[in-house]
This record gives structure tokens, sequence and C-alpha cells, in this order.
């Protein structure tokens, strides 16, 4: 029983419909789309703009709901989930990296990372040393006082990344890490997701314009019309 | 970083702008906290008890009541004692200084309220050695600066004498000190015999009658008294100390309602302005909000961030204004009759908890209409 567990796909996709009421009519995104993503892939999503890369990854985040399908990442089924257990889940499995970074500009590099600790029940010299160790891990090192107003777009990216992955989660989804970066932060950053997903055995889910980015994923999907193209697989 | 550090960077994120609403909302508990403490000092409310009733006219405050009603109302078997009272308002020197002196007959006022104000044996004594003699409030000599023995004379504002002089003459017999801190000192007991022989006209009424129930009294004793009078010359009303004291032992205006009416008019603008200030200032960061959603902080989470943002900037706003309040009741208190009791205090807090929620509710509950996915779109 475990063994057949263990060899499901990590994230599964069945049936997904979803559609957005644009000016009083309702336009579908999905309907029907399959998408199975097993432990510790790298998959890069690409798609001409407007075919619903975003949304599909708000909803592996659950941050947006399917109209129909089943949608289950591990052992939790989030399209039958409310909002207080998706919250939850986000809290605990996974991590978000966004394209303009959204850090709190209220708050040091070493708070912002700290801030999905919160909702942990971790005394306050356990966050620390955790907040020391991710950015560690990032290359921050030393930079834990700065604030984001005076950071490079790769060195807020970074705390960026570091926020995500400071709760350990097993899934990271990406929407444009690198799409706000100039080439060498962005290979930095592309090395970086590498890295999580080779070494510390992230699943990683990467909307990207980039070819080149795309070309550190394991595999790349292409969305259009609503559907997945599989272009590419890495050796 | 804690939970409450996130919540107080918030609230200094544009430090002008919180230091503002800080500074209008102790504006307001300040002058909340005057205005409560004038009226718990000077009307004496807060030491007065519920127990004691007083009979006035129903046709008006002002307006006097026979003295012959006194046997009917003592006759009552639930009824322990009674006293009267004519209260004389006028000035030392100058109009600005306003006292009062309450015409009684001080055996009576001691069997009713004696132990309240704080009379003793030697001082009903005291004051029966003469026609002319008063006792004076603690809070009212230290004003004044008297002391026992002293001469002083009181220009009455109503009530003439028969040769057309409003200057009464008095000598301090002695000095009453009040049954604790918030009972109302700051008036004088005259005697009524005197008053009443000098007067020009009212002669043989009273302006209220004080009436102790029995222990067992019925609770509707009150009720009772008025029936006597119902369908009389003279229909009263009788209320229990409290109401009464705070409705004429000093025959102001209505104190009360006129400092609910301007603290209340205080709160109401504050919390407009605190809640307008609040919803922009949370609509302005709707995206950080919905990042902390994407980082899965809860609906409950986001609302306590909020409303401990609001609670934390009444607290300081409203703590300091609380504070300069307690400090004029400490320097200025005794003359001005202030008292700042714990219980305006308690009300001021359950005030602040009040204002501080409701500000917090409507951005709060912005916040968490929100969707994250349109929080994105904010930007
Ligand atoms: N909340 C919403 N309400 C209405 N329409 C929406 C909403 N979210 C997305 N859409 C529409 O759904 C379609 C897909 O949007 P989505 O953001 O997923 O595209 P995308 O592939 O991420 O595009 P881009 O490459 O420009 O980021 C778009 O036409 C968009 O206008
Ligand atoms: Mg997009």
């Amino acid at each position: 029983m475990t063994q057949h567990i263990a060899q499901e796909p990590y994230i599964a996709l069945k049936g997904i419909s979803k559609a957005y009421n644009i000016g009083g009519q309702a336009v579908p995104i999905f309907s029907g789309l399959d998408l199975c993503i097993p432990h510790g892939d790298f998959v890069a999503v690409m798609g001409p703009s407007g075919s619903g890369k975003s949304t599909l990854l708000n909803m592996l985040a659950g941050i947006d709901r399917p109209d129909a399908g089943s949608l289950r990442i591990g052992a939790s089924h989030l399209d039958q989930m409310g909002e207080a257990a998706r919250s939850s889940w986000r809290a605990h499995h996974m991590g978000i990296v966004f394209q303009f970074y959204n850090l709190l500009p209220i708050l040091t590099a070493a708070e912002n990372v700290e801030l999905p600790l919160l909702l942990k029940p971790l005394s306050r010299r356990e966050r620390r040393i955790r907040v020391e160790r991710v950015l560690d891990l990032v290359g921050l090192g030393g930079r834990e006082r700065q604030y984001p107003g005076v950071m490079s777009g790769g060195q807020q990216q970074r705390v960026g990344i570091a926020r995500a992955i400071v709760c350990d989660p097993g899934l990271l989804l990406c929407d444009e890490p690198t799409g706000d970066l100039d080439r060498k932060s962005a290979d930095e950053i592309l090395e970086m997701l590498c890295f999580l997903n080779r070494q510390l055995g992230k699943t990683i889910v990467m909307v990207t314009h980039d070819p080149q980015a795309a070309l550190h994923a394991k595999r790349t999907l292409h969305l259009d019309k609503g559907d997945f193209v599989e272009e590419r697989r890495a050796a | 970083m804690t939970f409450f550090d996130l919540a107080r960077k918030n609230a200094w994120r544009k430090p002008l702008r919180t230091l503002l609403l800080m500074v209008c909302i102790a504006v307001a508990f300040l002058i909340y906290g005057l205005a409560a403490s004038f009226v718990a000092g000077a009307q004496g409310a807060a030491g007065a008890s519920d127990e004691l009733l007083g009979v006035m006219s129903a046709t008006g405050r002002t307006q006097p009541l026979p003295m012959a009603l006194m046997p009917r109302i003592a006759a009552d078997p639930e009824v322990a004692a009674v006293g009267y009272m004519t209260r004389m308002r006028g000035f030392i020197e100058v109009e600005k200084n306003v006292v009062a002196v309450s015409a009684v007959d001080p055996g009576l006022l001691m069997s009713v309220n004696g132990k309240e104000l704080g009379l003793t044996a030697d001082l009903v004594d005291a004051i029966g050695q003469a026609r002319e003699n008063v006792l004076v409030g603690r809070a009212l000599a230290d004003a004044q600066g008297w002391t026992a023995g002293q001469r002083i004379a009181v220009t009455t504002f109503d009530i003439a004498k028969q040769d057309g002089s409003r200057d009464w003459r008095f000598e301090i017999a002695g000095i009453f000190e009040g049954e604790n801190a918030s009972t109302d000192t700051y008036f004088m007991i005259g005697r009524y015999d005197y008053v009443n022989a000098v007067r020009a006209r009212g002669k043989d009424t009273v302006d209220a009658f004080i009436v102790r129930p029995q222990a067992s009294a019925v609770p509707d004793l009150a009720a009772h008294i008025d029936q006597l009078f119902a369908n009389s010359a003279a229909p009263t009303r009788t209320q229990s100390e409290k109401q009464f004291l705070e409705a004429f032992l000093r025959q102001y205006a209505d104190i009360g309602m006129i400092v609910n009416l301007v603290t209340g008019a205080a709160f109401v603008t504050v919390l407009m302005i605190v809640v307008n200030t609040m919803v922009f200032a949370v609509r302005e960061r709707l995206f950080e909000i919905g990042v902390l959603k994407t980082l899965g902080f809860s609906q409950t989470r986001i609302v306590a961030l909020i409303l401990g943002e609001t609670l934390f900037v009444f607290a300081i706003g409203g703590g300091c204004g609380l504070a300069l309040a307690k400090l004029a009741t400490v320097f200025a208190g005794p003359n001005l009759g202030l008292v700042f009791s714990p219980l305006v205090f308690a009300k001021a807090l359950a005030i602040l908890l009040v204002l501080g929620f409701a500000t917090g509710a409507l951005p709060a509950l912005n916040a968490i209409r929100t969707p994250i996915i349109n929080a994105f779109r904010s930007r």
C-alpha cells in the first residue's frame, strides 16, 4: 500500500476546468486539463501571455480554485479544502517565489524571511537560527539587517527564495522568478533553484518566458489554448 | 520579530500619520478624562449611593416644595429619616468664584446623610451655636484657603434678603471631610432656620427633601412617595441620591448631559478620522496582505494583525490622553473638583477597547474580503 502511494505522482490534476467572468461572460481558461508531476521534478511552464500560466500556479498554491476537476498535492486534495485549511496547507507545504519579489519594505531581509516562521510553534531563538541558515544558503549571510529598498534585484530575489524555503516545504512555485533580472543575476537564481531541486529534493514548478531559464528545468511544458504540449525533456 | 512587532511596524509605516492619529486620540481621551473627572468630582456622583432618595418638585428642579410635605414623608413606615435643604448659589468677591450653600437642619442632615458627608456630633454641635454659622466642605475650604473660625461673605445670585441685599455673612464653625476622596465637599452647609427667616421670598419652602429609606424598604419607595403627592398642589419627583446629586446638588446646567455630548462628539470625530485613515492605510497595502495570505497567514491572523495595529495606536494615544488627564486632576483637582476615580479610568479603558476594535473592524473586513488573486492585481 505504502509502495503504491510512493509511486503515485506528487501532484495530480485531473479534468481541471477554470473560467473567468470577464465583462459578464464566462471565458474558459482551462477545460479538462490533466497534469502529473512526480516528486523531485523541476518543471518549467512556458506559453503566450494570457494562456493561464499564473492561473495554474495560483491553483497549485491553493490561492485560486478550479471550477471542476480534482487537484491533489501530496495527500492534500486542495479542491476539497476550505479557505482556512488551504491557508494552513500553504504555510506548511508550499513556498512561492514571485517575479517582483514581493518583500515587505518595512521589514529587514531577516524579518522578511522570518515571516512564515511566525506561523510555526518556534521560539525566537529557533526562528533566528533558521533564518540565518537559509540566508547563508542563498549567499546573503551578513545582510540580515538590510532593507529590501537598498538591495539589488538579484539580492531581493534571493531573500524571496530564502523566505520560500525557510519552512522547508516540499513544493516550490515560481512565477517568472527571473523576469525582472539581468542575465547574470538570473543565472545565479536559476543555479540556486537547480541546487534546491537536486540537493534538497524540492519539487519545483516554474513559470517563465525565458527559454534559457527553461533549460535549467528537467522538463518544459508548453501551455497553449488551455492544454499542455511537452516541449523538451532533459537527458 | 514577533507577531506584535509586525503590527507595530505596520503602524509606524508612516510615522507622521501615525503620530497625528495618536495626538488626535490623546486629545479625545484628555477631554474625556477631564470631563468625566469633573462629573465624578463636582457632582459627588462617584461617592453617591443609590440608597438615599431626593424628593423634588415634579414641575422643575428649581421649583420649591412646601415644608408642609415633610411630616407626610416622615410618616411613611418605609422611611428611616428625612432631611431637607434649600440651595443658595452665590460667589465670594468675584463672580467667577462660585460657591453653593446648602441650608439645612443640621441635626436632620446628620441622621440622613451624616456618614457620607463626614459630619460628626461635634460639627453639628458647632454649627448649632450661632445662626450664622456654617460648616465648609474640605475641598471648598482648601480651594479658598479657609480655616475654622474665619468670617466669610457670600453674595447670592438668586436669593435676596428682606432688606434687598444679597450679601450673606457667615462664620465658619467647622470643616467636614467627606467619607472619602470622591465625596463632593465643594460646598458649605448653612442653617435653614437662619436663611428662611432672613430671605425675602419663598418662606417655608425647600428645594428638596432627602430621605433615607429603612433597610427593609421596598425598592420602589421613590414611586411610592411620589404617589402620596400625585394629585396635590405640589407633585413630587423622587430619585436616588446619585440621580439627585447629578441633577441637582449643584444647580449648574445638566453637566452630565453636556459632558456626554461633548465627549461623544469628540469620540465620534476621532472614530471617523481614524477609521478613514485606517481604511486608506490598509487599502494601500492590500497587496502586501495578499502576500501574507500566500505565505499562509489565515484570515484570523490578518484580522488580528490589523486590529492589533489600531489597538496599538489607540493604546498609545489614549494612554497619553488619560495620563495627561490624571496629571491635571492631581495638580488642579482639588480646586476644580476633579476626581479621576478608578471608575472613570475603567470606563475610559472600555471606551478605548471598543473604539480600537470598532475602527479596526472595517479595514480588517476589507482586508479579508479581498481574495488573494485580487490583492495581486492591485499592483
Ligand atoms: N481574477 C481574474 N478575473 C478575471 N480574469 C482573469 C483573472 N485572472 C486571470 N484572468 C484572465 O485569465 C487569463 C489567464 O491569465 P493568467 O494571468 O493566468 O495568464 P498568464 O499566462 O500568466 O499571462 P502572463 O504571461 O501575461 O503572465 C487572462 O486572459 C486573464 O485576463
Ligand atoms: Mg502570469
